[in-house]
């Protein structure tokens, strides 16, 4: 029952599957104690901003949710997190329209500064508990698919990321509480879950890597499917290629590649060649031909050369990357590559990521032609009007006409045909009983 | 920046105070502190600040594991922002070490069986010389790009036979052109491990050598200053 002193919050996440997943499980938080979830709009008494600062984009597009949300929510208790907070604590401090900023690694005790605050206490953000895993498994969310978050950090220290300053070094979660987290996430009635971290490659809990990890998570008993999240090309074994016989595994791997020019990879300290890479697309492909691989590419690159950007379109091609993120190189202040030498015009940074676009239009078109006529499992994720949406397997977004269906289902669907262009393209499919 | 990447560090636990600064060429110098407060894998660099500063700089570390002192090697950068300043320490000077950082490192087991060629330019020496320092009996040879035969950084510290100085600007290396050159001449056994460190450029034109000669990516391994 809603009495009148239950207290509101709405949250704004900006930013990767890291952070969508944190938010998840700060609403969890609030939801289990009592406060009530709501938009932005609303009044809340709470608004927590899950900031990103990965490319001056995103710091812009985090300045603008924070003086929005400040402004629409007049009363409210302002509270800035995630990676933006990190990377300009002292200037977010200083401005009146923020309450509390709070760095990531402290993010997940948010729900006690609130508690804290509205009791009375004086509490500063520095003095809340340092760790980066104690997020409670998703209960209440925002999404269908819940992330469980096995790793943060990183220190691969690519000269173009801001990332080791904002996320801190690499760190694994213990074996049993990803386990546990995994169980109860399941135990929770979620259907699909999505392995989450920052550089999730390379996490190790003693003797256990992420080939281990992943074959155990696997082996949790229920009705579920595990997608894993971006990954970096670090070099695979053929175990790894052989879990994804496994049906709950989805025979999707968003692999960044960055640029397809090994003089690029070396400048941003990338740990693979193009070679390397095509060796791990080449077994996956040799053992299931329809494997989606996605991407990470940046274009303009302090010195990339017209070459060296044909390079990476000619990888595009080859690799048949079915989606791209494609990012215009932006400076991140302190980070190797601010120092690099020959920054490129922004005017030729636009003209090839329209360049990339284009070619992973084109790819996108190709690949979805490669499943009419098949089936795939969607899992339901909305509903409009009779008709629901959702991704298959392979993580390709599927259209299809279902009454009575329920978010969360997952239905077997014929797929018909493309629809729609660019990035809202999608399959239509009919139901098959 | 530092305090942005490890903002919860003791701060008394990363000040080293620099014992000595050995003058190696007029650019090119060690800093030693006193022994590594943290254990590293030879190879592993950190990130060094000035206290009282607000950078900061990777140098892959210079001594050997289990050395008295750790110690980096640093070339002054002609425009450079942080090694003119890292230039005007002194013998009491107070630095911040954060790390160990990175993958490039010699794994025990590898150090005790395996065959090594170890590729650097320049200052990109320093990790073959943590390496050699923690491991006297490593079968290695270390091939070193520099443009002066000055620049042999401790030369006298690796068995003759050993050490190969490719110099690009005088007649005073073993081979006297650059390293990728000399490279191009080699002949090396099917099972060798090759480390290759610093700029990106030789980086790059080595690897074509190396792959060019048959060898596998999987059996080279890099580590890229600029
Ligand atoms: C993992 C790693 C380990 C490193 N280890 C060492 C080391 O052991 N010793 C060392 O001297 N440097 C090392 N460097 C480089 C070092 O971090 C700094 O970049 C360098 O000291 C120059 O700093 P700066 O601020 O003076 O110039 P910056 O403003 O950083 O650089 C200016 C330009 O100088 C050039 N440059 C950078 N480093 C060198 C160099 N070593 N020799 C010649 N030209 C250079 C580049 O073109 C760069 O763009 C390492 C870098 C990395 C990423």
């Amino acid at each position: 029952m809603i009495t009148n002193d239950k207290k509101s919050v709405a949250f704004k996440t900006l930013g990767c599957r890291l952070n969508q997943y944190e938010t998840d499980a700060l609403v969890t938080d609030f939801s289990n104690a009592g406060y009530e979830l709501v938009d932005y709009n609303a009044s809340p008494d709470v608004v927590i901003i899950n900031t990103c600062t990965v490319t001056n984009q995103s710091d812009t597009k985090s300045r603008s949710v924070i003086s929005q949300s400040a402004r629409k929510a007049k009363n409210a208790v302002v509270v800035v997190t995630g990676c933006m907070a990190n990377n300009f604590k002292e200037k977010l401090e200083s401005q009146e329209n923020i309450t509390f900023v709070v760095e990531n690694n402290r993010k997940s005790s948010i729900l006690s500064l609130i508690d804290a605050h509205f009791s009375g206490e004086i509490v500063h953000p520095d003095q809340l508990p340092l760790d980066v895993f104690r997020y409670q498994p998703v209960h209440k969310s925002l999404h269908t698919r819940s992330a469980v978050k096995i790793q943060d950090g990183c220190d691969n220290f690519c000269t173009f990321c801001i990332i080791p300053m904002v996320r801190g070094m690499a760190a694994s979660r213990p074996v049993a509480d990803v386990l546990e987290s995994v169980r109860k996430t399941v135990e929770n009635g979620f259907r699909e879950i999505v392995i989450t971290g920052v550089n999730i490659g390379r996490y190790e809990d003693g003797t256990v890597r992420f080939e281990e990890l992943l074959a155990m998570i696997l082996e949790v008993p229920g009705d579920f499917r595990v997608r894993i999240s971006s990954l970096e090309p670090d070099g695979f074994g053929d175990d790894f290629v052989k879990l994804f016989s496994h049906p709950k595994l989805m025979p999707h791997l968003h692999l960044c590649l960055q640029s397809g020019s090994d003089k690029t990879l070396l400048r941003m300290r990338r740990m693979y060649d193009v070679a390397q890479f095509r060796k791990t697309v080449t077994k996956f492909r040799a053992v299931y031909p329809h494997f989606n691989f996605t991407t990470d590419i940046i274009v303009g690159f302090p010195g990339e050369t017209d070459e060296e950007f044909q390079q990476t379109l000619d990888a595009i091609k080859e690799f048949n990357f079915s989606h791209i993120h494609t990012f215009k190189y932006s400076v991140r202040k302190g980070t190797r590559a601010e120092r690099l030498e020959n920054h490129l015009p922004e005017k030729i940074k636009t003209e090839r990521s329209l360049k990339v676009r284009d070619l992973s239009v084109e790819n996108k078109r190709h690949y979805f032609e490669t499943f009419i006529g098949q089936t795939q499992d969607v899992l339901i994720e909305k509903i409009s009007q009779g008709t629901v949406s959702g991704y298959g397997e392979h993580y390709i977004p599927v259209h299809f006409k279902l009454s009575g269906a329920q978010k969360n289902m997952i239905k077997k669907v014929k797929l018909t045909g493309i629809v729609g262009q660019d990035d809202e393209m999608y399959l239509m499919g009919e139901l098959v009983d | 920046m530092m305090s942005l990447m490890k903002p919860d560090m003791q701060m008394d636990v990363s000040f080293y105070k620099v014992e000595e600064i050995r003058h190696l060429t007029d650019e090119t110098f060690s800093l030693k502190l006193p022994k590594a407060r943290f254990a590293f894998k030879a190879g592993q660099h950190i990130s060094l600040g000035i206290v009282g500063g607000n950078q900061s700089r990777e140098y892959s570390i210079y001594s050997g594991e289990n050395d008295e002192n750790l110690e980096l090697l640093i070339k002054e950068v002609d425009n450079g922002y942080f090694t003119p300043r890292l230039r005007k320490l002194k013998a009491g000077s107070m630095v911040e070490v954060h790390g160990p950082f990175g993958k490039f490192g010699m794994e025990p087991e590898l150090a005790a069986s395996g065959k090594f060629v170890f590729i650097a330019s320049g200052t990109g020496i320093a990790p073959f010389r943590s390496i050699v320092h923690t491991y006297p009996d490593i079968d290695y040879r270390i091939i070193h790009g520099v443009r002066y035969s000055k620049e042999a950084y401790d030369r006298e510290e690796y068995a003759g036979d050993r050490y190969t100085l490719c110099t690009s600007r005088d007649k005073g290396g073993d081979y006297n052109g650059r390293l990728t050159g000399y490279l191009k001449t080699c002949k090396f056994a099917p099972e060798t491990q090759f480390d290759l460190c610093g700029n990106s450029n030789m980086i790059f034109d080595a690897l074509e050598i190396l792959k060019g000669k048959g060898f596998d990516r999987d059996q080279i391994h890099c580590e890229v200053y600029f």
